[in-house]
């Protein structure tokens, strides 16, 4: 016990991994909120300058990176209803109504209070459960992957808004832009019409900075003499009584995150969207309607996505299984160091484990720090007028579509999804569905073909194999009880 | 219209000092399979030795799909200067015969064939099948129940059991995944049962005891699996076909600048031979090869010609190798 504690402490003690941990979040937190900028492609130029160092030294750069990355894409999210990345979608649903009504600096004390809440609960499931919680998600067959993005799928409903219509046709259009390219399974091509640049697909980030980004200036040029909200900034630390009331929600959501975190196949985007359907469900007297500034809407998507990290590391550490796209990149510096990342490394090297988990606890307390000081800076852009925040949009979006990929392919999608962001807005049909679906397409597509193929194209033996076993089971009944709370009498019998 | 000649002349400035001083800028490397799979592994394990022989940064990322169609048709599809690489293995070979697309290693220089892997065919630990001889019989008596783990058309499961599949019975169900790394994990959660795969990503797990290796895919024993046999020892047929194995490589456009090319070569091949690297590959079960130039364009030529006839023999293959002018070995 003494040995672990010491080794959790050594990114603490020793002054030059407490700089590192502390220079990454802060890093993080700016990278995580341009769109475009993601942490993958932060960690993976990381690594390559840090192959040099110890492992520790990279290790603890990494996690402050990642941890401050995650909770950065909230910051964009609720201040220009840009998020910082997929992860992040959900918190702009009810963030940037918050910061319209000129509670900005609230939203955001909120959203990083919540983020550390979520952050701390995924590492304690990481140095408590890693291994248990391994082996439950290694159980996942492709039908389960299945069943997740159909129910994935029926959030349509929580993001729709007042017309569930005119969210479907968003859902169904994600789904569609989200199958263009080469078969991933075949390579052959789909909705390509032969143009090269089309095989890749289009990058679900390149419609997000469109919709979301782009369509929001656009939309911003109808109120261009409107006075800029005053922004209340006297409080930024949420109250005790306001942490207090939502932690029950807080701590659901972050059980949410760090499941789906922990799946090979799923991370902190799909996680997020759950957390805020779950939050709408649950919620019987939110503090305001959904999607208008709601606290409990912000509070589910943000606890979740960090309460992801710690769930990404735990097939990660225990297995040298990538939980996602970090930690995949994260296997391959480990790899380099030498540290054969892999069932053995928890057996081998049992102190890079209780290493990781000392410095995420440690990456997770300089977010709390970054994240309540320093906001005034931030709010400077809700603040300055429309003429200089338009273009600041439109010039970040045009930025953060390219770095995607370093690609102007991107930057060409995000504009074409702008205009058709701006029209939906224009109509009043709900963006975020369109990102749902171009998220969960391949999911669904490949573990649908996956499952089909394992069963040798016997359809009844599917469907009794979507209850043959516990995890199958409790997803199946998951879908049908959604569906069924969706049915008329059910909800005639709630209403009277 | 003299500003038109005016930027040209400028634009020809810009480009000339370009070729000579490069590289000026961070170098794009696609890596054609997911993370965690041996092609990653080689790729990231090489890419610091080659950063810092070419001064410069390698932004990596991994662009699975198609059996690699999509990393090398991407790299295909950028520019001839050398800043963007492929970081492929040796799928792209197959792609003409499965009419999987037009382009392979033909329209590619190769600046390095670092390594070669072994294959090995596993199953998980608390498989019945104590050889692969067992698993073989077993898929015969019940065809299709058992499910081989893939990684899609010219994938490495799938040229092996078309080898197995030339000479005996061996109808398997394969399931295919994004790469060796995700359909090892489907392996071990039991979403399929045994899969060819190459030793360097199934090694740590075979260490751990959760993967049991039936046989390599080769005509001896291998030094990190002692004990474990030859296929041939159960399947003769193989003889014709080995040795044979997956290999791991670094590529850019075949008309990219040779000057360009020489710098790429020069430092990859000094990459390749640091002592570090050396060592990860063997420890990862890899035979190191450091091949360049000719001898590379030789090996790729041969590689191409035995495996796709393998595979149009075994009736793996849809499109003749001579229709797309691959000789007979």
């Amino acid at each position: 016990m003494a040995d672990i504690l010491a080794q959790i402490g050594v990114a603490w003690l020793d002054p030059s991994l407490l700089l590192l941990t502390a220079l990454g979040t802060a890093a993080g937190v700016y990278i995580g909120a341009i769109p475009g900028l993601s942490v993958t492609m932060a960690v993976s130029i990381l690594i390559s300058f840090t192959f040099t160092w110890r492992a520790e030294e990279a290790l603890a750069l990494i996690a402050g990176i990642y941890m401050g990355g995650v909770y950065g894409g909230a910051r964009s999210a609720i201040l220009l209803n840009i998020p910082g990345g997929p992860a992040a979608v959900a918190t702009a649903l009810d963030g940037y109504p918050l910061a319209q009504r000129g509670e900005a600096g609230a939203a955001i004390g909120l959203a990083t209070v919540m983020s550390v809440i979520g952050g701390f609960a995924g590492i304690l499931v990481l140095a408590l459960a890693a291994p248990w919680v391994s082996e439950v998600a290694l159980r996942f067959q492709p039908r389960d992957y299945l069943l997740i993005s159909i129910l994935g799928i029926l959030l349509v409903a929580s993001l729709s808004g007042p017309s569930l219509a005119k969210g479907v046709f968003a859902g169904a259009l994600g789904l569609i832009v989200g199958t263009v390219g080469l078969d991933p399974l075949t390579a052959q091509e789909r909705f390509t019409f032969g143009v090269v640049d089309l095989w890749a697909g289009i990058s679900p980030i390149a419609v997000m900075i469109g919709v979301f980004g782009i369509a929001e200036a656009l939309v911003q040029l109808h109120h261009l003499d409107t006075q800029p909200i005053r922004q209340k900034l006297e409080r930024i630390l949420p109250s005790w009584r306001l942490v207090r009331r939502h932690l029950p929600l807080s701590l659901q959501s972050a059980g949410i995150g760090v499941g789906v975190g922990a799946l090979p196949g799923t991370g902190g985007d799909i996680a997020s969207l759950f957390a805020y359907d779950h939050a709408k469900r649950v919620t019987r007297n939110p503090s305001r309607p959904f999607g208008q500034g709601a606290y409990e809407g912000l509070v589910a998507p943000e606890t979740a996505n960090n309460a992801a990290v710690g769930g990404a590391f735990i097939p990660m550490l225990t297995l040298g299984i990538p939980g996602d796209a970090v930690t995949a990149v994260i296997i391959g510096a480990l790899f380099i160091q030498g540290l054969n990342p892999g069932p053995m490394l928890m057996v081998e090297n049992a102190h890079v484990f209780w290493f990781v988990v000392g410095s995420l606890l440690l990456a997770n307390c300089c977010v709390l720090l970054f994240g309540l000081t320093g906001v005034r800076v931030f709010t400077w852009l809700v603040r300055c007028p429309r003429s200089v925040l338009i273009p600041l949009i439109l010039l970040l979006s045009v930025v953060g579509a390219y770095a995607i990929g370093n690609a102007l392919t991107d930057v060409y999608w995000a504009l074409a999804f702008g205009l058709l962001g701006y029209f939906m807005k224009m109509y009043r049909y709900p963006v975020a569905p369109i990102i749902l679906g171009v998220i969960l397409a391949p999911l669904m597509d490949q573990n649908w073909r996956r499952a089909i193929i394992s069963v040798r194209d016997d359809v009844p033996r599917l469907l009794a194999d979507l209850v043959s076993t516990p995890i199958s089971f409790t997803l199946t009944a998951a879908i049908v009880l959604v569906l069924a709370a969706k049915l008329p009498w059910h909800r005639r019998r709630h209403h009277q | 219209m003299r500003l038109v000649h005016c930027a040209a002349a400028l634009a020809v400035l810009a480009a000339a000092p370009a070729a000579a001083d490069y590289p000026t800028r961070a170098l794009q490397g696609v890596i054609m399979w997911g993370a965690g799979g041996a092609t990653d592994t080689v790729s990231r394990a090489i890419q610091p030795h080659a950063e810092a022989a070419l001064g410069r940064d390698i932004v990596m990322t991994n662009r699975s799909g198609g059996t690699g169609a999509i990393a090398t048709r991407y790299v295909q599809a950028q520019r001839a200067d050398g800043y963007t690489l492929l970081f492929g293995a040796e799928n792209p070979q197959l792609h003409k015969v499965l009419g999987l697309a037009d382009i392979d290693y033909d329209d590619f220089y190769p600046v390095n064939i670092l390594a070669r892997g072994v294959a090995i065919v596993v199953t998980t630990a608390d498989a019945p099948w104590q050889s692969f001889g067992e698993l073989v019989a077993e898929a015969q008596a019940d065809p299709g129940a058992i499910r081989m783990g893939a990684t899609g058309p010219g994938g490495l499961p799938h040229v092996v059991g078309s080898m197995l599949a030339s000479g005996v019975e061996f109808p398997v169900t394969a399931v295919p995944y994004d790469g060796e790394g995700p359909a090892l994990t489907a392996m071990l959660g039991g979403a399929v049962d045994f899969m060819p795969v190459g030793l360097s990503a199934a090694a740590e797990h075979i260490r751990a005891g959760r993967v049991r290796p039936l046989a390599v895919v080769d005509t001896a024993e291998v030094d990190l699996l002692p004990g474990v046999p030859p296929i041939t020892a159960e399947f003769p047929v193989f003889e014709d076909y080995l040795p044979w194995g997956p290999f791991y490589g670094v590529f850019v456009r075949r008309d990219t600048p040779e000057a360009i090319t020489a710098t790429l070569v020069e430092a990859f091949h000094g990459a390749a031979s640091v002592a570090e690297f050396e060592e990860l590959m063997e420890a990862r079960g890899n035979v190191m090869m450091n091949l360049t130039g000719d001898e590379a364009d030789a090996f790729l030529d041969r590689w191409r010609s035995v495996t796709s006839w393998i595979m149009y023999d075994a009736g793996a293959a849809q499109v003749s190798p001579d229709s797309v002018g691959i000789a007979r070995p």
